[in-house]
C-alpha cells in the first residue's frame, strides 16, 4: 500500500502494546472462578425425583430439539415398557462430524450402532421403497417395519433415519410414543401389536367398574 | 355396550334417523342412496354453493361434538378463507375415551352419513383431500368404511368429479392407534404426519396451519353426520332442535347399576333423564354421575336438574368430553373414583408440558395419600393450588380438563374428601386401609 518502510511493524507492534495494557482475560483456576449465567446448567444429567425414579420421560424431544443432536437417552421410561437402546457413548465430535456430514445429504456411516444386531435390510428396503422413502409416512413404515421383523430393531431405525433423511431422535420420540411399537423381541409368543393399548383400556374399564361397586363386569 | 337404547318419541333423532333403514346391511350403499344418503351432499353441490352450504351450517348453530363446542360454521368459515393450494379436512372418529364406544357405533350404524358429512365439509372449504381417521384396533370397522368410501367414489360422490360439482375429493381412511392422545386433534394431525403425538400450542388453530402445515378442518364424526341433515332439513329446523345456543343431538355413552348403552340426545336434555335412561339405581341412592368420561366432574344427586349442554355442564363444573355419563351409587367413593380418573389422565398424558408431565401425576399422589389414609396436613390446600396452577398453565385441554374430577370432588362432595383428610375414614368403605384402619367397615365391605 504505502512505500514508508517498516510501516507494517509499527502497526503491528501498536496492536501489542495496546494488548499489552489491557486488562487480562485470564482467570487463574482453580483459585479464581468465573461468573457463570444463572441459566447455565452445566452437564448434562438426567435428574431423579424424590421417590427415585427417573424424571425423564424419554420424550426425545430435548435430543430433538439440540441442533448439534448431541443429546442421547438410555434406561427405562417412566411407564416402565422397556429398555431404551442406545450405542456406545460417542464423543461429542463424532457426533457433531456426524451431523454435519447428515445435513451435507450424504450417507452417515453408523458405528456407533455396530454393536446392535445387524439385520437383513432388504425387506426393510422394500417397506422404504413402497413409501417412496418419505418421512411423513413414518407411522406407517414404522408399522410395517415391525410386522416385518416383529419388533423395531434399532438397525432397521438407523436404516429408516438414513434413507429418508428424518433424525434418528426423531423416529425413536415417534416410535417410543405409541404403545402398540415396541422395541425387544417378543416374549415367546408374541401378542398381537394393538393388544398394549387394548388392554390398558379394558384395565382402565374395569377399574372403573371396581371403584363404582359394579361386580363382575356386568352390563 | 355398544347397543343402542330406545329413547321417548318426542325426542328427535338426527343422527341415527337413517339407521333402522339401513340395519340390514350398513355397508350396501344403494340402500343408503333409497333411504337418502348423499341428497344432502347434491344439494351443496347443487343449490347452495360453498358459501351457501356454510351460511347454512351457521343458521344451524350446529356446533363441534368433539368437546369443545366450537361453532362448526366458524371453523369451516376460517379455512375456506384462507388462500391456499391445498386443504384438508379431517373426520375425527378416534374414540379416545376407552369407556365411550358412540363414535364408533355410528360409524357402524351409518359410514354414509359421516362420509358425506366430510365429503360436503371438502366441498365447502375447498379441500380436496379428507381423511377419515379410526382406531386402527377395530379392523371390522376399517374394512367396512374403506369398502364404503370405494362404493361411494364409484358412485360417482367422491372422487374427479365428485356429485358432479366439478371439484376433486378424495376420502382416505386412515387407521390410527395406540395412544388415548390421538383424540386430540394437533396429536391426530401429528400422527397422521407421521410424528411423536404431543400437541401443539394453539393458535395458530390447525384451521390456519393443520396437517402439514395446511389449513386443515378437524370434526367429530358426530358433527360430521349432522350436516348432511342439516343441508337437507334447513338450518333453521336443526336448530329448533335441543336447545337454543346448543342446537341439536349428540350421542351419549349412559352407564349405571342398571343399564347401560348409547342413545341420541338432544342437547339440553336434564341428566335427571339421562340417569332415568340407564335405568335409575334401582333401590340404591345415587351418589354422583359422572359426566364427560376420564376429565369429567362429579356431579352430585342435586345437579339432576343440569341441562346435558355445554355452558351448563361447564358452570356446573363438567363438560361433554366424550359423550359418556356414568351413574355412581352409594357404594362409590368419590375420592377412590377421582383418584383413578387422575390416575388414567396421568398415564396418559404425552409428556410435553410440565403441567401434563408432573403436575397430573402429584395431583394423582395426593389422591393416592387420601385413600390410603395418609394424607399430609396441607393436602386440601395443596389439591385446590395445584389444581389451578395445571388448568392455568396447561398446554392443551387434556390438563387442563383433568383436574375436573378433583375440583367437582371439592366442589360438592367436601365433606367425604374431608373425612377422608381429617378423620382418615372412608364413609363408602371403599378405601379399605382407612375403613378397616378406622373400623369404619360398618360403612359396609364388599
Ligand atoms: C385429550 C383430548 C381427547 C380428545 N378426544 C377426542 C376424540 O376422541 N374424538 C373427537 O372427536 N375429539 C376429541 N377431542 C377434541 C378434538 O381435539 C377436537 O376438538 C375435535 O375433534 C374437533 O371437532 P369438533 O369441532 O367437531 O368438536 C379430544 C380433545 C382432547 C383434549
Ligand atoms: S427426553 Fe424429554 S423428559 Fe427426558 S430429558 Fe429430554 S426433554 Fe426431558
Ligand atoms: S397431554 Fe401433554 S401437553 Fe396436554
Amino acid at each position: 500500500m504505502s512505500f514508508i518502510p517498516g510501516i507494517g511493524l509499527v502497526r503491528g507492534m501498536g496492536l501489542t502494546l495496546r494488548r499489552f495494557f489491557q486488562p487480562k482475560a485470564t482467570i487463574m483456576w482453580p483459585e479464581q472462578h468465573a461468573d457463570v449465567a444463572p441459566k447455565f446448567r452445566g452437564r448434562l444429567q438426567l435428574l431423579y425425583d424424590e421417590y427415585g425414579t427417573l424424571k425423564c420421560e424419554t420424550c426425545f424431544q430435548c435430543a430433538q430439539a439440540c441442533p448439534i443432536e448431541c443429546i442421547d437417552m438410555g434406561g427405562v421410561d417412566t411407564k416402565g415398557r422397556f429398555h431404551v437402546h442406545w450405542g456406545a457413548p460417542e464423543t461429542y465430535g463424532e457426533r457433531r462430524e456426524e451431523s454435519a456430514l447428515r445435513r451435507s445429504g450424504r450417507p452417515v456411516a453408523d458405528k456407533a450402532y455396530a454393536p446392535f444386531e445387524g439385520i437383513d435390510i432388504e425387506p426393510l428396503d422394500g417397506i422404504l421403497e413402497a413409501h417412496d422413502y418419505d418421512p411423513r409416512e413414518m407411522l406407517a413404515i414404522l408399522e410395517e417395519t415391525q410386522a416385518e421383523y416383529g419388533y423395531l430393531p434399532v438397525a432397521a431405525l438407523k436404516h429408516i433415519s438414513r434413507v429418508t433423511g428424518a433424525w434418528y431422535a426423531q423416529i425413536y420420540g415417534t416410535a417410543s410414543y405409541y404403545r402398540h411399537l415396541r422395541f425387544e423381541p417378543p416374549a415367546v409368543e408374541a401378542p398381537a401389536a394393538g393388544t398394549a393399548q387394548i388392554a390398558a383400556e379394558a384395565s382402565f374399564r374395569s377399574a372403573l367398574d371396581a371403584s363404582l361397586g359394579y361386580g363382575g363386569g356386568a352390563n | 355396550m355398544g347397543a343402542f337404547l330406545q329413547t321417548p318419541k318426542e325426542w328427535a333423532t338426527v343422527l341415527l334417523a337413517r339407521a333402522d333403514r339401513i340395519a340390514a346391511d350398513p355397508s350396501d350403499l344403494d340402500a343408503a342412496v333409497r333411504a337418502g344418503a348423499f341428497e344432502g351432499l347434491k344439494r351443496a353441490v347443487r343449490d347452495l354453493g360453498a358459501t351457501g352450504t356454510i351460511a347454512t351450517i351457521a343458521a344451524s348453530g350446529l356446533r363441534g361434538r368433539g368437546g369443545a363446542g366450537f361453532p362448526t360454521a366458524h371453523k369451516w368459515r376460517a379455512a375456506a378463507d384462507r388462500p391456499a393450494g391445498q386443504k384438508y379436512v379431517i373426520a375425527n372418529g378416534y374414540g379416545a375415551d376407552p369407556a365411550v364406544q358412540t363414535d364408533a357405533a355410528l360409524l357402524a350404524a351409518d359410514p354414509w352419513s359421516v362420509i358425506e358429512g366430510l365429503a360436503i365439509a371438502a366441498f365447502s372449504v375447498g379441500a380436496t383431500d379428507a381423511i377419515l381417521a379410526v382406531r386402527g384396533e377395530d379392523a371390522a370397522l376399517v374394512t367396512l368404511l374403506e369398502g364404503a368410501v370405494l362404493a361411494a367414489e364409484e358412485a360417482g360422490f367422491l372422487g374427479d368429479d365428485a356429485a358432479g360439482s366439478g371439484h376433486r375429493i378424495s376420502v382416505t381412511v386412515r387407521p390410527v392407534q395406540g395412544a388415548y392422545m390421538l383424540g386430540e386433534e394437533t396429536v391426530l394431525i401429528k400422527a397422521l404426519e407421521g410424528k411423536r403425538g404431543q400437541p401443539d400450542q394453539r393458535p395458530p388453530y390447525p384451521t390456519e396451519k393443520g396437517l402439514f402445515e395446511r389449513p386443515t378442518v378437524v370434526n367429530n364424526v358426530q358433527t360430521l353426520a349432522a350436516v348432511p341433515w342439516i343441508v337437507v332439513h334447513g338450518g333453521d329446523v336443526y336448530a329448533t332442535i335441543g336447545k337454543r345456543g346448543s342446537p341439536g343431538t349428540v350421542l351419549v355413552q349412559l352407564r349405571g347399576p342398571e343399564g347401560a348403552g348409547i342413545a341420541e340426545v338432544p342437547l339440553g336434555t336434564p341428566l335427571r333423564d339421562l340417569v332415568k335412561l340407564a335405568g335409575g339405581t334401582g333401590s340404591r341412592a345415587l351418589k354422583a354421575v359422572l359426566v364427560g368420561g376420564p376429565t369429567g366432574g362429579l356431579l352430585p344427586a342435586d345437579a339432576l336438574g343440569t341441562p346435558y349442554e355445554y355452558e351448563a355442564l361447564a358452570t356446573a363444573g363438567a363438560h361433554i368430553g366424550s359423550g359418556s355419563v356414568v351413574i355412581a351409587d352409594e357404594r362409590a367413593c368419590v375420592v377412590d373414583l377421582a383418584r383413578l380418573l387422575t390416575k388414567f389422565s396421568a398415564d396418559a398424558a404425552c409428556g410435553k408440558s410440565i403441567p401434563c408431565r408432573i403436575g397430573l401425576r402429584r395431583l394423582y399422589e395426593i389422591g393416592e395419600r387420601m385413600a390410603a389414609g395418609t394424607p399430609r396436613l396441607n393436602d386440601a390446600t395443596l389439591l385446590g393450588d395445584l389444581a389451578q396452577d395445571i388448568a392455568a398453565s396447561a398446554l392443551c385441554n387434556h390438563e387442563r380438563l383433568a383436574t375436573l374430577p378433583f375440583t367437582s370432588a371439592m366442589r360438592y362432595f367436601r365433606s367425604e374428601l374431608d373425612d377422608h383428610l381429617l378423620r382418615s375414614t372412608c364413609p363408602a368403605g371403599v378405601c379399605t386401609p382407612i375403613a378397616v384402619g378406622a373400623g369404619a367397615t360398618a360403612a359396609g365391605s364388599r
